[in-house]
C-alpha cells in the first residue's frame, strides 16, 4: 500500500516528519518497507501566464507566445503547440531549468530568428503521465498564481510511504485506515471526508435493478445512478494523487473511482448504464463455457466457480476482480451505474489466481473490506462525481444485503491482559488506547471491559486480539525482559538426537566433510544407478508440484546427492574428498502416499582420492574399501555397538566383488563398496569411489553409550604367532570364527596382522598371520597350558583346509 | 726405573690425548693401570730396587698412578660430552618441516550453527524435539490456525506430495505435536531444529532450508518472558552488547505476535549496508501462543499461556559467518566448508 505523506495528512492531524511517521508505524506493527521520495522530477519550472500569441516571423508551424512570468516580468518563447489560449495558466522552463528529458539544463535558444527565453512544457516533458483534454502544453488552475514553482501548486513534492502490511491489516489497504492507526498512536484528530452526496429527485429504482443470485459470494450489493455525467480528465491534483499512489489516471469517472479505493480500501466499479441491458444487475455464477472480454482487452474463458456481475442478457463484470469492456466508461458515456459490494474472500482470491488477473481490488476484496463502509465509499464517490463531472445523483441507493455484518463484542480483563503481556499497564491507559482506535469500550461491574470492535478491523476477535492491540500501541519497546520460571522439564534431548550430533562430531573427527544436500532428487539419477524399476529404491515418492525435474521425487537414498557433491567439487579440482551426510529418506509404506511415509535418518559416505595430502613423509594414501571399513568399524565402536558382519553383496550400483552388506545382529544395517566402475564413469568420476549407507534408525537404536564396565585383567596375556597357507575362498572371517570357536574363552584378543599372496604361495590360495593373545582370569597361564589351545587351534585351522606355512 | 715412571708418564699423557672415543680410553686405562698395565708391573717389580729407594720409587709410582686415573676421568668426562653433543647433532630434525598430515574433517556450518542455538536453549531448560520433515496438512495448518482456505495454504508456496500430505512449511507442527505427547504436563520447553521446504528457488530463496522452533506453555508465561529469552539468546548468539527490538505482526497461530530485530551486527545501530540504513537486522518471528493452537492440543488457555519463536538457520548462519550467499550451503563446495571450524 502506497501512502502519499501529504494526502494522509489531510485525513488526521499530525506532525511528524515522514521518516519519524514511519518509524511510528513500522513499531506499531504496520511495516514501512521504503519512504520513497517522490518529485524531484524537475527544476527551473513556473506557472506562467500567457499574454499574447502571435505568429512567428519565419516559421509558419511555431507562434511566439508572450507569457507573463510573475513579478510583472515577460518572457517571449517559441512554441509549437497549438492547445494554447490567451489568459491560460501554463509550465513555463526558465533558462537553467532541468527537465527529465534534457541531458543539460535548459538554455535560451535562437529558433528560426527570434530568441526563445524559456520553453512552455508538456506534461510529458515534465515526467507526468497526466490525462489531458487536448495534445499538447499542460494547462494548469487557473487560480495558479505566475512566477509560482510549478512543484509547489501540483504539490510535487512529498513523500511516499510503501507499506508491507500483514495479512490481518486491511483495513490500511485504505489512507483511512492508516488515518486511524495515526490517530490512535499520536492522538491527532481524525478529519474524515464527506460522503453525502447532493441528490435529485427522481429515484434510482427508476433506473435500475439489483439480483443477487448468490448471496455468499456476494453478501452486499449497492448501486447508485449517476446520470448528466460529462467524462473528462480528472482535475490535475487528482491525477497527481493517483500517481502518486502508483495508479495511472485514465477519465474523471474512473479516477474517482480509485481515487475512493484508496481513501477507504473499497474498490467500487463505474459501469456505464447505457449499456445494461434492461438497466440490470444479477450478480450470479458464470455459467460453464461462458466467455467475456476483460478490460485488458483479454477473452477470458468462465465457469460457475467465478461470480459475475451481469445485466439482463450478458456478464458486464467478474465480480471484485475486474470488469468487461463492453460497459466499459467511455467518452460518451451520460450515465454512470456505481457498484459498491462486498464479495467472498476466498472466492475472489481462487478467480484472481485462476485467471492471473491480480487487480487494486481483488487484493482488497481478498483480504476483506470493511462492510460498515461500502456507502459511504460510494456515497463519496458520488458526491466528487456530481462535483468533478458535472453529475447528477439519482436519489437513494439499491442496497442488497441480506445478512448485515455484526460488530464483535469482547469480554476483555484487563488483569488477564497484564498476565499475558507481563506488565502492569492501568485499566484507563487500555480504555484510552482502544478507544483512540475507535474502539467503543464499556465498563462493566465484574472488573471486565466490554469491547465493541468496529468491522474495519474484523481481524480483532478474541481477547488475546485486544492483548496485542493495547501492547503495541503501548509500545512493545516497553515491555520488562524476564525469563520463564518454573519446574524442570524431563529430559533435555531426545536420545536419538544426541546419537545425532555425536556421529557428526566422530566422522568429522575421522576427517569427513559433512554435506547438506536437498531431500528431492531427480527421479533420473536413481536409473543412472541402474536401480530396478520394482525395488524400494526406485519406489521414490513424487512431488506434486515439483519446482522442476530435478527435485522431481523425494529421494530413497542419500547416495545421488553424494555423488552430485563429489562432481561438483571434482569440477573444481578437489580430486581427494571425505564426506558424509545424515539426513532422512523417504520410504513410502505404499504409493501412492495413504499415510506419512517412513522417514528414516541414514548415514552416508563417501570417499575418494587421497586420505590426506601428499606429504614429504610418504602420506597421500588412497581411500580404498578397507579405508572406509576402517572408519564404520571405529564409529561402532565409538557407538558401543555389537559386532557388524560384513558379507559379500550385489548391486547394481556397486563393484561386484568389492562390495559388502553389513548386518547387526542379524538385522540388515546398510551397504559399503566401491562405486561399480561403469557407474563412477557414467557420473564423470573417473576413480574409485568407495561409498556406504547405513541406516541411521538402526544404528541409533542399538547404540549403547554407557558400557558397564569390566575388571582390568590381573594377569598376563601369552601371545602366539599362527601363519596359515589357506585356499583364497576361506575368508578372514571364517578363520577367525575357527579360531575364537577351538580356543574357546581362553582367547583374548586376535589380530590379523599379516596377508601375503605372491610367489611364494601356490596360485589361488593366501598366507594369513594371526597373533593370538591368551589370557585367563584365574591364574597365568603356563606354557604347556597355552601349547595345548594353540595345538587345538592348529588344529582347527587344518580342518578347515589350512597348512601351517614354513 | 725412575727414568722408567718418567718416560710411562710422557707414554700416559699423549695416550691420553690422542684417545677419541671411550673405547680407546679404555685400552689405554688397561694398558697403565690394569691388572696387568705397565704401571701394575713396574711396582711389581719394585723388588729388584735397592731397599732404600722403594719407598721413594713406591711414593712416584702411586702419584703416577693417581695422577693418571685423574686425567683419565678428565679425558672421559671430556669425550662423554662430545659424544653427546655428536648425538644430539646427529638426531637433529628440521623442526620447521610439516607434520604428518592428520585428517580432519568439519560438520557443516548449518549444524553447527544449529548446535549452537540448541546449546543455549538447553542452558535455559528447553528441550530438543523432532519431527517429521514429510506432514500432514492437519499438523502444517489446520492445526496451526490456518483453516483450509487460509492463503498460506496456497500450492503456490508448498510442496504437496499428496492431497493432505506435504513437504512441511515450517518447523511449527513439532509444536502441535510436543503438546499432543505431553499434554496434560507443564512446562512444555522444547527447541525443535530442522529442514523446511517453501516452493521458491532464487538468489535469496532456497526450496530447502533450515529452522529452529522454540515453545514455552505453562502457568503465567508472558510477552515479557519472550523478550527476556529472545534477548538473551540474541546476546549468546552475537554477543553481550547486542540490543532487541519486538515489532508488532502477524502469525497465523500466535497472538499477540512479534518480528524480533537485533542490533546490526556490522554496525551496531549506526546504519550500513549491511542493516539497509535501519541499524535492525530481522532475526526471527515470534509470539504467544494463540488460545486456538493451546486448545487443539488440549491445554485451556485460561489456565496456562505460552510463547513461540521461529528462526531460519540460514540466516542466523549468514549473519554470523558473513556469509553473503545464501545458495554456498547447499553448494556443499569443499572450498567453502574447509573454511569452518
Amino acid at each position: 500500500m502506497r501512502v502519499p505523506y501529504n494526502w494522509l495528512k489531510e485525513y488526521v492531524d499530525f506532525d511528524l516528519p515522514p521518516l519519524e511517521l514511519a518509524d511510528r508505524l513500522t513499531m506499531a506493527g504496520l511495516e514501512v518497507g521504503a519512504v520513497e521520495p517522490w518529485g524531484e522530477l524537475f527544476s527551473g519550472v513556473v506557472v506562467g501566464r500567457i499574454l499574447a500569441i502571435e505568429p512567428h516571423p519565419r516559421r509558419e508551424r511555431l507562434a511566439l507566445v508572450r507569457v507573463d512570468r510573475g513579478g510583472g516580468e515577460e518572457v517571449a518563447v517559441v512554441c509549437g503547440a497549438r492547445n494554447i489560449k490567451e489568459g491560460q495558466k501554463v509550465p513555463l522552463a526558465l533558462p537553467g531549468a532541468r527537465l527529465p528529458g534534457l541531458p543539460k539544463p535548459l538554455e535560451a535558444l535562437e529558433l528560426g530568428g527570434v530568441l526563445s527565453q524559456g520553453m512552455l512544457c508538456s506534461a510529458q516533458e515534465l515526467g507526468l503521465e497526466l490525462v489531458q483534454e487536448a495534445e499538447g502544453i499542460l494547462i494548469l488552475d487557473p487560480g495558479a498564481q505566475p512566477g509560482a514553482p510549478l512543484e509547489e501548486v501540483l504539490d510535487l513534492e512529498d513523500s511516499v510511504l510503501v507499506l508491507e502490511l500483514t495479512p490481518n491489516r486491511a483495513d490500511c489497504l485504505g489512507l483511512l485506515g492508516v488515518a486511524w492507526e495515526v490517530a490512535a498512536l499520536t492522538g491527532g484528530k481524525l478529519k474524515l471526508p464527506p460522503v453525502d452526496p447532493p441528490e435529485v429527485e427522481e429515484r434510482v429504482e427508476n433506473y435500475a435493478r439489483v439480483d443477487v443470485e448468490d448471496p455468499d459470494l456476494c453478501p452486499r450489493y449497492a448501486a447508485r445512478v449517476i446520470r448528466e455525467v460529462a467524462v473528462a480528465p480528472s482535475p490535475l491534483w487528482m491525477q497527481i494523487r493517483l500517481l502518486k499512489a502508483g495508479i495511472r489516471p485514465i477519465n474523471n469517472v474512473v479516477d474517482i473511482t480509485n481515487y475512493v479505493m484508496w481513501e477507504f480500501g473499497q474498490p467500487l466499479h463505474a459501469f456505464d448504464y447505457e449499456r445494461l441491458e434492461g438497466g440490470r444487475i444479477v450478480v450470479r455464477r458464470a455459467y460453464p463455457g461462458e466467455v467475456t472480454v476483460t478490460l485488458d482487452g483479454k477473452m477470458r474463458e468462465l465457469n460457475p466457480e467465478i461470480l459475475v456481475i451481469a445485466d439482463a442478457s450478458k456478464t458486464v463484470a467478474l465480480g471484485g476482480v475486474m470488469g468487461a469492456e463492453n460497459s466499459e466508461i467511455g467518452p460518451e458515456t451520460r450515465t454512470v451505474l456505481l457498484e459498491a459490494a462486498l464479495f467472498n474472500p476466498v472466492n475472489i482470491r481462487r478467480t484472481a489466481r485462476r485467471l492471473g488477473l491480480p487487480s487494486e481490488a481483488s487484493q482488497r476484496f481478498e483480504r476483506g473490506v470493511n462492510p460498515e463502509s461500502v456507502l459511504e465509499a460510494q456515497g463519496r464517490a458520488a458526491l466528487l462525481m456530481s462535483r468533478l463531472a458535472g453529475g447528477e445523483v439519482l436519489q437513494g441507493v439499491i442496497d442488497v444485503y441480506p445478512k448485515p455484518f455484526q460488530r464483535c463484542r469482547i469480554a476483555v480483563r484487563p488483569y488477564r491482559v497484564n498476565e499475558i503481556i507481563g506488565k502492569k499497564i492501568p485499566v484507563e491507559e487500555m480504555v484510552n488506547l482502544l478507544e483512540r482506535l475507535g474502539f467503543d469500550v464499556q465498563r462493566e461491574p465484574n472488573r471486565t471491559l466490554a469491547v465493541t470492535v468496529p468491522l474495519r478491523r474484523s481481524d480483532i476477535q478474541l481477547e488475546e486480539d485486544i492483548v496485542e492491540e493495547v501492547a503495541r500501541l503501548h509500545g512493545y519497546e516497553n515491555i520488562p525482559t524476564t525469563l520463564p520460571r518454573g519446574e524442570l522439564i524431563e529430559c533435555r534431548e531426545a536420545p536419538e538426537l544426541r546419537l545425532h550430533n555425536l556421529v557428526r562430531d566422530t566422522m568429522a573427527a575421522m576427517g569427513f566433510y559433512e554435506v547438506i544436500t536437498y531431500s528431492f532428487i531427480n527421479p533420473n539419477l536413481l536409473r543412472r544407478l541402474r536401480i530396478g524399476e520394482d525395488t524400494e529404491l526406485a519406489r521414490a515418492i513424487p512431488l506434486q508440484n515439483p519446482l522442476s525435474e530435478e527435485q522431481g521425487v523425494m529421494r530413497t537414498t542419500l547416495l545421488p546427492g553424494l555423488l552430485k557433491v563429489l562432481q561438483h567439487n571434482f569440477n573444481h579440482q578437489e580430486y581427494n574428498q571425505l564426506l558424509f551426510e545424515l539426513g532422512a529418506v523417504f520410504l513410502p509404506r505404499r504409493l501412492p502416499l495413504e499415510e506419512l511415509p517412513d522417514e528414516r535418518m541414514t548415514l552416508g559416505l563417501a570417499a575418494t582420492g587421497a586420505v590426506t595430502e601428499p606429504n614429504w613423509s610418504g602420506g597421500g594414501r588412497q581411500a580404498d574399501f578397507y579405508l572406509v571399513k576402517g572408519v564404520l568399524e571405529a564409529l561402532f565402536r565409538k557407538l558401543g555397538l555389537g559386532s557388524v558382519d560384513f558379507r559379500p553383496l550385489e548391486s547394481p550400483f556397486l563393484h561386484p566383488t568389492r562390495a559388502a552388506g553389513l548386518f547387526l545382529e542379524g538385522e540388515e544395517l546398510g551397504y559399503l563398496g566401491e562405486l561399480h566402475p561403469e557407474v563412477a564413469t557414467d557420473w564423470d568420476l573417473r576413480q574409485a569411489v568407495i561409498v556406504a549407507e547405513l541406516n541411521g534408525e538402526l544404528l541409533f537404536s542399538r547404540a549403547s553409550l554407557v558400557p558397564r564396565l569390566e575388571p582390568l585383567p590381573r594377569y598376563p596375556a601369552s601371545l602366539r604367532d599362527i601363519s596359515v597357507v589357506v585356499p583364497r575362498e576361506i575368508t578372514a572371517r571364517e578363520l577367525e570364527s575357527c579360531i575364537r570357536e577351538a580356543g574357546g574363552e581362553l582367547v583374548d584378543r586376535i589380530t590379523l596382522f599379516d596377508l601375503y599372496e605372491g610367489k611364494q604361495i601356490p596360485p589361488g590360495k593366501r598366507s594369513i598371520s594371526f597373533a593370538i593373545a591368551y589370557r585367563s582370569s584365574q591364574g597365568t597361564l603356563t606354557d604347556e597350558e597355552v601349547n595345548q589351545i594353540h595345538g587345538r587351534i592348529q588344529q582347527a585351522l587344518f580342518a578347515l583346509g589350512a597348512t601351517l606355512r614354513t | 726405573m725412575l727414568t722408567r715412571l718418567t718416560q710411562l708418564e710422557e707414554e700416559a699423557r699423549s695416550a691420553i690425548d690422542s684417545a677419541r672415543d671411550m673405547q680407546d680410553l679404555q685400552a689405554v686405562r688397561v694398558r697403565f693401570l690394569g691388572k696387568k698395565g705397565e704401571i701394575t708391573a713396574l711396582l711389581r717389580s719394585m723388588g729388584q730396587l735397592p731397599p732404600e729407594q722403594r719407598p721413594e720409587f713406591g711414593r712416584r709410582a702411586n702419584g703416577l698412578r693417581d695422577l693418571l686415573e685423574q686425567l683419565l676421568g678428565e679425558k672421559e668426562k671430556e669425550l662423554k660430552e662430545k659424544e653427546a653433543a655428536d648425538r644430539w647433532e646427529r638426531e637433529r630434525i628440521d623442526v620447521t618441516l610439516p607434520g604428518y598430515p592428520v585428517p580432519l574433517g568439519r560438520k557443516h556450518p548449518l549444524t553447527l550453527v544449529t548446535e549452537d542455538i540448541k546449546e543455549i536453549f538447553t542452558g535455559l531448560g528447553f528441550q530438543v524435539a523432532r519431527g517429521p520433515e514429510l506432514e500432514s496438512d492437519y499438523y502444517n495448518f489446520e492445526a496451526l490456525n490456518m483453516p483450509p482456505e487460509h492463503p498460506a495454504r496456497d500450492m503456490q508456496d508448498s510442496f504437496y506430495v499428496a492431497p493432505q500430505f506435504l513437504l512441511r512449511t515450517h518447523t511449527s507442527p513439532v509444536q502441535i505435536r510436543t503438546m499432543e505427547l505431553l499434554h496434560p504436563r507443564l512446562p512444555v520447553r522444547i527447541i525443535a531444529p530442522g529442514k523446511v521446504y517453501r516452493r521458491d528457488d532464487d538468489a535469496t530463496h532456497s526450496p530447502m532450508f533450515h529452522q529452529v522452533e522454540g515453545l514455552a506453555v505453562d502457568r503465567g508465561i508472558t510477552l515479557a518472558d519472550l523478550k527476556g529469552t529472545l534477548l538473551l539468546f540474541a546476546r549468546e548468539m552475537f554477543g553481550p552488547e547486542k540490543r532487541i527490538r519486538l515489532r508488532p505482526s502477524f502469525f497465523p497461530f500466535t497472538e499477540p505476535s512479534a518480528e524480533v530485530d537485533i542490533s546490526c551486527i556490522n554496525c551496531d545501530g549506526e546504519g550500513c549496508r549491511v542493516c539497509g540504513f535501519t541499524g535492525w537486522l530481522e532475526i526471527l518471528g515470534a509470539g504467544m501462543v494463540h488460545p486456538r493452537v493451546l486448545q487443539v492440543c488440549g491445554y485451556d488457555p485460561e489456565d496456562v499461556t505460552g510463547f513461540a519463536f521461529g528462526m531460519g538457520v540460514e540466516r542466523i548462519a549468514m549473519l554470523k559467518y558473513g556469509v553473503n550467499d545464501l545458495r554456498l550451503f547447499f553448494s556443499n563446495d569443499l572450498r567453502f566448508l574447509k573454511q569452518f571450524r
